[in-house]
């Protein structure tokens, strides 16, 4: 019987899922199916954590901006 | 497609709404004839016309004979939205008799009615008899719109937190009514924080509220109401144990409709209305849709704002027509004719961007500073003016809000200063340096690791056959985002269709 599951479809970076698949690993509370390499699907109401979860594991990566040097 | 934001909104909340209700709307001509003309892309109001004086149905497979071969698709999307907004009807695929299409008995009639004139419905408005004040002309009804509408703006703004010396100066005067503040608080657009002047915080959904063009705020706030009345209408029949569907939000949709058909400066009477109507009255003045006069209240004159309600994308600045617009090179003074109201003060060009990112904004309204504040870091201000810069810190605390590059990159170009859009006429370049818009987006993509799409992910199908009708039946209606033939999975954003698909195979079977 072919069933409609409720959710919302990720696409990213292969590199980007790893690490969600990695964050999901600890409870099993955000993924509902692993699609492929590019796509998954996650529960509603854990997008906003994930987000939240993505950009403090993303953080350090990041490059702080050069000021830019201005005469205002 | 070129569907204006400001549909978008409405049909999502006309989808959800069942076919009992459409046949009562339809019951009306002048919401038949704005479903018609608002709602439906060409190709869709093609069929409705010819359907329109068909005496008897008509077989579905013989529409295949007015619509190109590669415009399958188009038809199908066309049929998917003329049924979804319950206008045609199709038989069932059976064995023994092929499928017919015909238009809904009520649309039918009305849409007629409102084409030919006669009946006695007065679903166009019933004009007063009754003397009318001289003063009460269109720049006065503009000009009363344009208040309300802009205390409404200046109470959600006000709830935004202040960065520096820009952002949200000043508080509205009095501002809107508390029922229009709570109203803004049930739909989520503020919330209620301790930390604010007000008492009150913008939410993400006021954000984007706020970048909105006129026409999309209206409906936002519209459909909250229509929303928040049907809510209240459940809550009394549960008391009162009356199984009553809820004839009062059809009423008060069908009225709006009606109000976007009137004419703009002429006085409607009031007594003429049904009492759901009038008790509509009141809520309307606080948005400024109408306008009454106080010392004669049997008279009553929607404003611009009621007026280009249902009007197409030519005479509400839409958000993509106006960046479309100021790209193109469009000379600022078309604006004046087709803008609402509330847009008329903004669409006075005010913003200078230099390719160094350098923002000038020849403005000294509270309002457009605290807009200009939510994506610029706002550095000084004059009389008259302010100075700013687009950061990648300030446009990335923009989509922290919940903002996109495209509302941010379409404000700038639809607010645009004169001198750029001369400057950028007489050289044939756009009017935003591209730089300045391909960073924005560049920062927003740096910003985004993934792309979201809510929706339904459709799995365990019985037979293979039942995967690639389905999958390609999403496809066509264009719901389909994602599919793996290999999995036989697929993810569709909505599932209505789909669903009432499975059943008339089932029943084929």
């Amino acid at each position: 019987m072919v069933r409609a599951i409720r959710g919302v479809l990720i696409e990213c970076e292969p590199a980007i899922k790893s690490i969600i698949v990695h964050l999901d690993s600890a409870n099993n509370d955000i993924i509902i199916e692993d699609l492929d390499e590019q796509h998954l699907v996650v529960k509603e109401n854990m997008v906003h954590v994930l987000k939240q979860k993505l950009e403090d594991r993303l953080k350090e990566t990041y490059r702080p901006e050069e000021p830019l040097a201005d005469s205002d | 497609m070129s569907l204006a934001p400001q549909s978008y909104q409405l049909s999502d909340y006309l989808e959800k709404l069942p076919g009992t209700t459409f046949r009562k709307l339809y019951q009306q001509p002048s919401t038949a004839f704005a479903i018609f003309r608002r709602m439906l892309p060409a190709l869709a109001k093609v069929f409705v016309q010819a359907l329109l004086y068909m005496p008897s149905p008509m077989l579905l497979s013989e529409l295949d004979v007015w619509v190109r071969a590669e415009g399958k698709m188009q038809r199908d999307r066309a049929l998917s939205i003329l049924r979804s907004l319950h206008i045609i009807q199709i038989t069932p695929p059976g064995k023994d008799k092929p499928q017919e299409l015909q238009l809904t008995t009520n649309f039918k009639n009305s849409l007629r009615l409102a084409l030919e004139g006669g009946g006695t419905h007065s679903s166009f408005g019933v004009p007063s008899t009754l003397p009318v004040d001289p003063r009460i002309d269109i720049a006065h009804l503009d000009n009363y719109a344009r208040k309300k509408w802009e205390d409404i703006l200046h109470y959600v703004v006000n709830s935004v937190p202040v960065h520096g010396e820009g952002g949200g100066a000043g508080s509205g005067a009095g501002g809107p009514k508390a029922s229009v503040k709570d109203l803004l608080l049930a739909g989520r657009l503020v919330e209620r924080r301790s930390d604010t002047r007000g008492g009150v915080g913008i939410t993400q959904a006021g954000f984007t509220f706020l970048l909105q063009e006129a026409g999309a705020q209206v409906w936002t706030l519209l459909l909250l109401w229509l929303e928040a009345a049907d809510h209240s209408k459940a809550q009394q029949g549960q008391q009162a144990a009356a199984a009553e569907s809820k004839p009062d939000s059809i009423d008060m949709l069908s009225f709006l409709f009606m109000l976007a058909s009137l004419e703009l400066g002429r006085a409607y009477d009031t007594d003429a209305l049904t009492e759901t109507r009038r008790n509509m009255l009141p809520a309307l003045v606080d948005f400024g849709l109408i306008y009454i006069p106080r010392e004669d209240t049997r008279q009553y004159f929607p404003t611009r704002l009621a007026t280009t309600l249902t009007s197409g994308a030519s005479a509400l600045r839409s958000v993509s027509s106006g960046f479309a617009a100021a790209t193109t090179n469009t000379s600022g003074d078309t604006s004046s004719l087709g803008t609402t109201a509330a847009d008329a003060p903004s669409s006075k060009g005010f913003i200078i961007i230099e390719t160094n990112y350098r923002v000038y904004a020849y403005t000294s309204s509270p309002l457009q500073i605290a807009v200009l504040a939510l994506f610029t870091q706002l550095n000084m201000r004059f009389a008259g003016m302010v100075t700013g810069r687009l950061t990648r810190d300030s446009i990335r605390r923009a989509i922290g809000f919940g903002i996109t590059a495209d509302q941010i990159i379409s404000y700038l170009a639809a607010h645009a200063h004169e001198q750029m859009v001369r400057a950028a006429a007489a050289t044939g370049r756009p009017v935003l340096p591209p730089t300045v818009v391909d960073q924005i987006r560049l920062w927003q993509l740096e910003n985004e690791r993934m792309r979201t799409t809510a929706g339904f992910l459709f799995k365990d199908f019985d037979t293979p056959d039942e995967y690639a009708a389905l999958c390609s039946y999403a496809e066509e209606i264009g719901v389909l985002v994602w599919k793996s033939d290999r999995r036989k999975m697929f993810f569709a954003s909505k599932m209505e269709q789909l669903r009432d698909y499975l059943k008339s195979r089932k029943k084929a079977e």
